[in-house]
């Protein structure tokens, strides 16, 4: 894999995530944060892919650093960690599986049954179930901190503690 | 419901320690309002739960929240439980507004640790409501960019993130009108769908060297991801009902997405 077009994605992930965090309206102070999350977990997204993770997992490793990053970054600028973490996970959200099992459903709904049906069939269940995962462990990820130290507050937990 | 709010206990014997039952009445009017802004500007139930105690506990009294989508309700108490307010509060439309959140988790804290009174509380409320949004051509412009980048993460070309980016603002312009002349939000968000993708459509179907692409990737501007994400975080958090009402209405946008993207492959013969 090449690390310059590794970066460029991330730079796009980034942006993606920017954009839809002034769609949210989150605080000015936090969108430079948002831009480096979302660019650091769609960054290792994609590594996680290239190693052979398969793209529910790769999603699920993406998202859980979004998750610990959004800890981090509630502490220093001041606000919920799910201002920083929401927005910074919609890039991975699985879109084009959803649009291809959107197509497959409209080609299973038409007026024949051609040959492929079987074929068609199987591949609108794999994307849709794949859309079903990626978006349960993208909130499972990001919710992953919270689950794990057992607290109220992202004020109460302290990531030093928690680094050892 | 006859009444919404109904007070119980020695409101007639007078002052008693502590609060009086105006004083709770008036609080538990200013915990609803918190509670109905934090559930419309897109928090989990977990967070509109611990936000509302994290005040009660400044003021010493303890409450009781009921949180559903549309509407919330509370029952609030002294510690000696001389006086009770309950009451419901309706929610507005839903639109996710994280300066909102970020603000009332904020000022929550600064309640408990300032000794904040509740005329300040008010104020605090009326100058987050007040706070504006960003402009609208900012918005227009950094959506647009945003959809162009998933054109180009999900391997489109240079040419493939320019229609995307006009796609999507076209999209997005029209979500907005709509949104402002009070059209269903669901509907608002099919107008929005059909127009980006009949815009990446038309490209597709007469332009050169599109690829399928920015199609796909010119209606991921409306993916319902607050929703969705707050409706699993719910679910895993032990609040069944609130996260199923919230995956229905996540679905209920992807349907609508989906129509508009039918709508406009039906209208180019996709």
């Amino acid at each position: 894999m090449e690390y310059l077009s590794l970066i460029e994605k991330g730079i796009w992930f980034g942006l993606a995530a920017i954009g839809f965090a002034i769609l949210f309206n989150v605080p000015t102070r936090t969108i430079l944060v948002i831009w480096f999350m979302g660019a650091l977990g769609g960054i290792t997204k994609l590594i996680c892919m290239h190693i052979g993770f398969g793209v529910v997992m790769s999603s699920f490793a993406g998202a859980g650093l979004i998750g610990f990053l959004s800890i981090w970054a509630a502490h220093s600028k001041h606000s919920p960690p799910m201002i920083f973490a929401i927005p910074s996970v919609i890039p991975m959200v699985p879109g084009a599986f959803a649009y291809r099992m959107m197509l497959g459903l409209i080609k299973l709904a038409g007026d024949q049954i051609g040959e492929d049906y079987d074929t068609i069939v199987a591949e609108t269940i794999n994307n849709g179930l794949k859309a079903i995962f990626i978006l349960m462990s993208l909130a499972f990820g990001v919710a992953l901190p919270m689950l794990l130290t057992r607290k109220e507050s992202a004020k109460d937990i302290r990531l030093k503690k928690i680094m050892g | 419901m006859p009444n919404n709010s109904v007070e119980n206990g020695a409101t007639a014997t007078g002052e008693a320690m502590g609060h009086s039952g105006r004083d709770i009445k008036e609080l538990g009017k200013t915990l609803l309002q918190i509670g109905t802004l934090l559930m419309t500007s897109g928090a989990n139930s977990r967070r509109i739960r611990t936000t509302i105690d994290r005040i009660s506990e400044a003021f010493e009294v303890s409450t009781e929240l009921l949180i559903t989508h549309r509407a919330l309700m509370i029952t609030i108490h002294d510690s000696d439980e001389d006086y009770h307010h309950s009451s419901l509060k309706r929610t507005s439309p839903h639109g996710v507004n994280f300066r909102m959140l970020s603000g009332i988790s904020r000022m929550s804290w600064r309640v408990l640790d300032e000794g904040w009174s509740l005329r300040q509380i008010n104020e605090e409320v009326g100058r987050l409501v007040a706070l504006p949004h960003y402009h609208r051509l900012v918005i227009l412009l950094m959506v647009s960019l945003a959809g162009a980048s998933f054109c180009r993460l999900f391997g489109g070309s240079w040419l493939d993130m320019l229609v995307t980016f006009g796609a999507t603002f076209g999209g997005l312009f029209i979500r907005q009108e709509t949104v402002k002349r009070n059209f269903n939000p669901y509907l608002c968000i099919f107008f929005g769908a059909f127009v980006a993708s009949l815009i990446a459509g038309g490209f597709l179907k007469f332009g050169e060297g599109i690829s399928e692409h920015a199609l796909a990737t010119s209606v991921l501007f409306l993916v319902p991801g607050v929703p969705l994400i707050n409706s699993f975080s719910d679910l895993i958090d032990g609040n069944i009902m609130n996260g199923i009402v919230r995956s229905v209405n996540g679905l209920m946008i992807s349907f609508a997405i989906a129509l508009g993207l039918l709508l406009a492959m039906l209208v180019f013969q996709l």
